[in-house]
């Protein structure tokens, strides 16, 4: 059992999407974070698929890839919180993640999850996440969006 | 390679990955697609001199804002009556005092008329109020009297409106901080020697307060009047039982009554004319709340109305309450053997002089004055910033400081409101008679603007509207005739001004209408490419590094590229034609012997004679100016190099057909 008198984490590593779920987290974690004063590392990961070299200039030229860190590093701004943001390039966006947590030591990594149903209704978890907690060395928080009900 | 980044190997072989730079991100913000956002550090200063005026103002007015941290906060009855009102519940400070120093003219016996004067002025005041609370009904997004008379009577209305407000707020300014000054000297005799340096540094720090962006929301503000209100009331009930019941009443001094009839004019209408026009101060900053409905919360135009009318009625009491005790106590201004207020006399009075309660009464009063000048520092900046958005004050009344305050009109306001309290020595009673004139012109331009609404709107209930803002209208244009007339030579003034401003305005207007007609470029238009041709002449000074670098850069814009060296010694120029030939020998160099040694104007004189042998028909080129400049390493250098370039650079700005471009050469360490 953890030790209830220690900062639930020290280093994490939050991996954002550019979805709606990436200012929840960041809230989420910056407030977690600040009784511990515990580093916040925020990952962005472009996958470049296999017709590309790993290191072509794509994510360095999306406004796009560059807004989801620039919003995040925002919304910290907001709850007065730092975080490192970090822009990755790799072929699989789990396996960066993993990897870049396991690097840099985090004791956490925070993912978000949108709720999606594949055809037929069912739950669709995508391939990141299970992933995510199958590999990553550290402790995984997965925080998934409140479903919206459809309006009838 | 991104930024010569390697693959960063992950824990198993084919997992990799590569961090991709961000140099925007210390300053810039992606906020969309092809869309920027500054940050601090891309708006922080670049040299020395920039750093150490921003280490400077950081200390005086504080860290930049960013735009987003403006806070719109609504404002309750309750505080704003208390923010909105300070400057008319003020002017009970000293309007009465105003009155009574025409009436002593009339004899001590005249002073008595105080009281019926000061109701004459209530009641004008109650017939002003109901006036601005149709204003505050009809126009709920702020019914200042230039939007009034601009949304009814155009240019020229709006601008004489805008002229007498702008007056107006600078008055208020310097009124209130000399009366502000004047209560300290009143409990502090000791003070009364440096009241002009109490009442310029009092605006020096109410300035300062402004550039650091001092909202006008917080509950801090809304204290002072409050405690003014509480103690006055309070002072006028004291007194009223004193007198009403105990019996109590003063008689003036043996001295006063023997110069009063030394010097008695006789009481007749054009003396209570006077002191009607003297004391009419007391409805300045009525307008203010009119002018601010959209700062209230919802229902803004029945609380604004609603707060107007509570505002009027506490400001009828006080001054008729402060009027009726002074006459009563027999109390008038006295400037020996030490000047002190009429309303500090009053309260000495009541309180008994020197006591703590006199003390408080005092304070609270200079309090609440310095309040009333700082809400021109909210309106004053912001009239003019909307002025210079119209194009009728300069663009730089429109920009907002490092604090999101309109920087500029706030520094304006508070250099002409402490030079005019320097020039009347403190005095505010030679203030007095600039202050009124503006204020009433406005009323007068304003109602007359809400006559003209609902006549030609003919909105529901404007049959009982329009009679009212009639009255006021007439009523107030009176006012205005007569405090013009009883405050003359000095009133004049304020007359020659509003003309003075509004065609200063006028001016600035039509300056920039001109040019945006010069700059317009036609929507529907296809812009081509460029079609004139281009040369390029570089003055230099010998072959070195950085002439070389200008002429390289020369050759990249144009193919026509000729170098200038203006000498007074041919032997010199002979030698660098030799040393040119060979190490720039596609650049033809042209040497001018300069016999009066003279270098702006032979280059100018080439220019001129260039163009001069242009082909007519051909439409004339761009002549790009290269100059080669030496960047220097610190402020003390500046002065070493450079100074020709800089010369020939002021002598050729606006020069037709031609481009200055300066090519800085920068030490490598």
């Amino acid at each position: 059992m953890s030790n209830p008198e220690q900062p639930p984490f020290r280093r994490a590593v939050i991996a954002l999407n550019g979805g709606p779920a990436d200012e929840r987290i960041v809230r989420l974690a910056a407030e977690l974070a600040r009784p511990s004063r515990a580093e916040l590392v925020a990952v962005h990961v472009v996958e470049i698929d296999w017709t590309l070299p790993l290191d072509a200039d794509v994510a360095g030229r999306s406004d796009e890839a560059q807004r989801v860190l620039d919003e995040a590093e925002a919304v910290a701004e907001q709850v007065h919180y730092k975080i490192e943001p970090v822009l990755l390039q790799a072929r699989d966006v789990a396996a960066a993640l993993v990897d870049e947590a396991s690097e840099r030591r985090a004791d956490l990594l925070l993912i978000g999850l949108s709720y999606k149903t594949r055809f037929g209704g069912d739950f669709a978890i995508g391939r990141t996440v299970p992933y995510v907690l199958k590999n990553a060395p550290c402790a995984v928080w997965v925080v998934r969006e409140p479903i919206v009900e459809e309006q009838q | 390679m991104i930024g010569g980044r390697r693959p960063l190997q992950g824990r198993k072989p084919g997992d990799r990955r590569v961090v991709v730079p961000r140099p925007h991100s210390p300053y810039f913000r992606y906020t969309g697609p092809g869309q920027l956002t500054a940050r601090a550090a891309a708006s922080g200063p670049l040299t020395a001199r920039e750093r150490t005026w921003a280490t400077i103002r950081r200390v005086l007015i504080g860290p930049p804002l960013a735009s987003e941290a403006e806070i719109g906060e609504r404002l309750s009855k309750k505080k704003a009556l208390a923010i909105f009102s300070s400057d008319a519940i003020s002017s009970s400070a000293y309007a009465t005092e105003e009155i009574l120093r025409v009436l002593i003219l009339g004899g001590a016996a005249a002073l008595a008329f105080g009281l019926h004067v000061s109701i004459a002025i209530a009641l004008l005041l109650i017939v002003v109020a109901i006036s601005y609370r149709q204003v505050c009904i009809a126009y709920p997004t702020g019914g200042g009297s230039y939007s009034v008379s601009k949304a009814n009577f155009g240019r020229l209305a709006s601008l004489v409106a805008a002229s007498a407000l702008l007056i107006d707020y600078v008055m208020t300014v310097a009124v209130s901080t000399s009366s502000a000054v004047e209560q300290i000297t009143s409990a502090i005799p000791e003070l009364t020697d440096v009241r002009v340096v109490i009442g310029v540094s009092a605006i020096t720090l109410i300035t300062i307060g402004n550039l650091r962006g001092l909202r006008e929301s917080g509950n801090i503000f809304a204290l002072p009047t409050y405690l003014f209100l509480g103690s006055a009331l309070l002072m006028i009930g004291l007194g009223a039982y004193r007198i009403l019941v105990n019996g109590e009443h003063g008689s003036f001094s043996p001295d006063l009554i023997r110069q009063a009839q030394e010097t008695a004019q006789p009481l007749g209408p054009l003396l209570l004319v006077r002191a009607f026009a003297a004391g009419s101060v007391a409805l300045t900053g009525t307008e203010a709340i009119a002018t601010g409905v959209r700062a209230f919360k919802p229902p803004e135009a029945r609380n604004a109305a609603t707060t107007l009318a509570v505002m009027a009625g506490l400001l009828g009491v006080l001054f008729i309450g402060i009027t009726f005790l002074a006459v009563n106590f027999g109390i008038t201004h006295i400037d020996l053997p030490e000047r002190q207020t009429v309303v500090a006399q009053v309260a000495a009075r009541v309180y008994g002089n020197n006591s703590v309660p006199f003390f408080l009464f005092q304070a609270f009063t200079a309090l609440l004055l310095f309040l009333a000048a700082n809400t021109s520092f909210n309106a004053f900046p912001r009239l003019a910033a909307i002025l210079a958005e119209d194009g009728f004050m300069p663009r730089h009344f429109s920009f907002r400081g490092d604090r999101l305050a309109f920087t500029f009109g706030v520094v304006v306001l508070g250099a002409v409101a402490a030079s005019l309290v320097a020039v009347a020595g403190g005095e505010t009673h030679l203030l007095i008679p600039l202050y009124a004139v503006g204020v009433f012109i406005d009323f007068t331009i304003s109602q007359a603007g809400m006559v003209k609404h609902w006549w030609t709107r003919r909105s529901p209930g404007w049959r009982r509207r329009l009679p009212i803002n009639a009255t006021g209208c007439v009523l107030t244009a009176i006012v205005a005739v007569v405090v013009t007339a009883a405050k003359a030579p000095p009133s004049l003034l304020v007359l020659l001004l509003i003309p003075v401003l509004v065609s200063i305005m006028l001016l600035i207007h039509g300056e920039y209408e001109a040019q945006t007609r010069e700059l317009h470029v036609r929507e529907d238009a296809i812009l081509p490419g460029p079609h004139r041709e281009q040369r390029v002449i570089i003055p230099v000074n010998g072959i070195n590094r950085a002439v070389v670098q200008a002429v390289n850069f020369g050759r990249t814009i144009a193919t026509d590229v000729r170098a200038i060296f203006v000498t007074e010694d041919t032997e010199e120029g002979d030698r660098l034609r030799h040393r040119w030939e060979r190490q720039l020998p596609n650049v033809p160099l042209v040497i001018v012997e300069s016999p009066y040694r003279a270098l702006v104007g032979p280059v100018v004189a080439y220019l001129d004679v260039l163009d001069a042998a242009w082909p007519p028909d051909k439409e004339a080129p761009i002549n790009v100016v290269v100059l080669p400049e030496f960047v220097a390493r610190h402020w003390w250098d500046r002065l070493l190099y450079n100074q020709s370039a800089r010369r020939l650079k002021s002598a050729l700005i606006g020069r037709e057909h031609t481009v200055v471009a300066d090519v800085p050469y920068r030490r490598e360490h």
